[in-house]
C-alpha cells in the first residue's frame, strides 16, 4: 500500500457528501455538556464543592442559632474549614484550567497536560494527607480555647488525667501513624483516577519525542 | 475534516458521534483565544486532533486489528465500488497505527507541507520525515503480510 497512491482516494471522500447539520443541530450540539476527561474533572469539583456549601451550611446556621449562641465558636471552626477548603478547590480549579490548550500544538498541549497533571496529583495527595491532621488540630485549638471550662465533656477532654502540654504529644502518637496511612491511601486512589490517563499522555509525548 | 478525524479515531458509530461533538464544543470554546497567529486550518487541525487524541474518553469498544481484516491490495483493474474498497483498506490499516502516527498520515493525506506539520504538530520537521518514512515502511510491511500472508 503506497500512501501517495491513496492520496486521490483520500480527497475523494470529500466529494463525498457529508452528513450536514443544520443550525438548529449544532445548537443543541453545542448544549450538550462536553465528554472531555479536563471539563468532567472540573464539573466533579464544582458538584464536591456544591456538596461541601450544602453539607457544611446548616451546621454553621445551626451552631450560630441554636443554644443561645454559646457554642458559635463551633460555627466559626466550620466557617474556617470552609475557607480551608475553599482554597483547596479554588487551586484544584487553577490547575485545571491551565491543563489544557487545544489551540496549541500538539506536543506542547501533551506537556502541558502532563505538567499540569503531575502538579495536580501532588497538590491532591499532600492536600488531602495534610488536611484532616490540620483540621483536627485546628478544632483542638479552637474548641479548647473557647471551652476550658468543660473537661470531660468531649473527645478532646478525654486526656484530662494527663498535664495539658502532654496532649498534643498523644494525639500525635494518633495523628501521625493515620496521616502517614493517608497519604498512602491518597496516593493509591489518584493513581486508580489519573494513572491509566497520565500513562497514556506520557508514550504519546515519548512517542512524538523519538527520533 | 472533522469527519474524517472522527473517522480515524474512533470505531463505532456513537464514538463518532462523541468525539464530533467535543471538537465543536471545543471549536466553539477556544474561538474567542484564535488571535490568527496560524492560519484558520492550522488551528482547526490542531483542536481537532488534540481533542481526539489527549482528551479522548475511553472507547466502547474498539474491534480487534488482525492483518486478516485488512483486505489485500487490489490489483490494477477498475470496477465499480473499488474506490470504496481502497478507502476500506486504507481504514484498516490506519487503524493499526498509533494515535501520533494517524494523526500524521492525515496530515500527510491531506496535503499539508511539512512547514503546516510542524505548526500543527510541534514537532521538527526532520523529525516528522523520519517519521513518515517509518509509517510508510509499516503500511507497505502490513499490506505485504496480508497479500502474502508474509510476517
Amino acid at each position: 500500500m503506497e500512501l501517495d497512491s491513496l492520496k486521490y482516494v483520500w480527497r475523494s471522500l470529500e466529494a463525498q457528501p457529508a452528513p450536514e447539520k443544520s443550525p438548529e443541530e449544532i445548537h443543541a450540539l453545542l448544549q450538550k455538556r462536553s465528554g472531555g476527561i479536563v471539563t468532567r474533572m472540573r464539573r466533579n469539583l464544582i458538584g464536591e464543592l456544591i456538596l461541601i456549601a450544602a453539607t457544611y451550611t446548616p451546621a454553621i446556621l445551626f451552631y450560630f442559632l441554636d443554644f443561645e449562641g454559646k457554642l458559635s465558636a463551633i460555627a466559626w471552626l466550620f466557617i474556617l474549614l470552609l475557607v480551608i477548603l475553599a482554597v483547596y478547590f479554588y487551586r484544584k480549579n487553577q490547575l485545571l484550567k491551565a491543563m489544557q490548550c487545544t489551540g496549541c500544538s500538539l506536543y506542547s498541549n501533551l506537556r502541558r497536560q502532563i505538567t499540569t497533571l503531575k502538579k495536580y496529583i501532588r497538590f491532591y495527595v499532600w492536600s488531602g494527607t495534610l488536611m484532616i491532621p490540620v483540621m483536627f488540630i485546628l478544632s483542638w485549638l479552637i474548641i479548647r480555647s473557647r471551652f476550658p471550662a468543660a473537661p470531660g465533656a468531649d473527645l478532646f477532654y478525654q486526656l484530662s488525667d494527663t498535664p495539658w502540654w502532654q496532649h498534643p504529644l498523644v494525639w500525635a502518637v494518633f495523628l501521625i501513624p493515620f496521616t502517614v496511612g493517608l497519604y498512602f491511601v491518597n496516593l493509591w486512589y489518584v493513581h486508580r483516577l489519573y494513572g491509566q490517563h497520565i500513562r497514556k499522555l506520557q508514550d504519546l509525548l515519548l512517542e512524538m519525542e523519538e527520533e | 475534516m472533522l469527519y474524517k478525524v472522527c473517522r480515524l479515531y474512533c470505531f463505532t458509530e456513537a464514538d463518532r458521534q462523541d468525539l464530533f461533538q467535543e471538537i465543536v464544543i471545543q471549536l466553539w470554546k477556544s474561538y474567542p483565544g484564535f488571535r490568527g497567529d496560524s492560519k484558520f486550518s492550522t488551528w482547526l487541525y490542531r483542536i481537532a486532533l488534540n481533542t481526539a487524541i489527549s482528551d479522548l474518553r475511553k472507547q466502547r469498544r474498539r474491534p480487534s486489528t488482525t492483518t486478516d481484516e485488512i483486505p489485500p491490495s487490489l490489483p490494477d483493474m477498475t470496477w465499480p465500488g473499488e474506490e470504496e474498497q481502497q478507502l476500506q483498506q486504507l481504514y484498516a490499516a490506519i487503524a493499526r497505527l498509533s494515535d501520533v502516527e494517524k494523526a500524521l498520515v492525515m496530515l500527510y493525506l491531506e496535503d499539508k507541507s511539512y512547514e503546516e506539520m510542524e505548526e500543527i504538530m510541534g514537532l521538527n520537521q526532520n523529525n516528522l520525515r523520519v517519521k513518515m518514512n517509518r509509517i510508510r515502511e509499516k503500511l507497505r510491511k502490513m499490506t505485504k503480510e496480508t497479500t502474502y500472508g508474509i510476517r
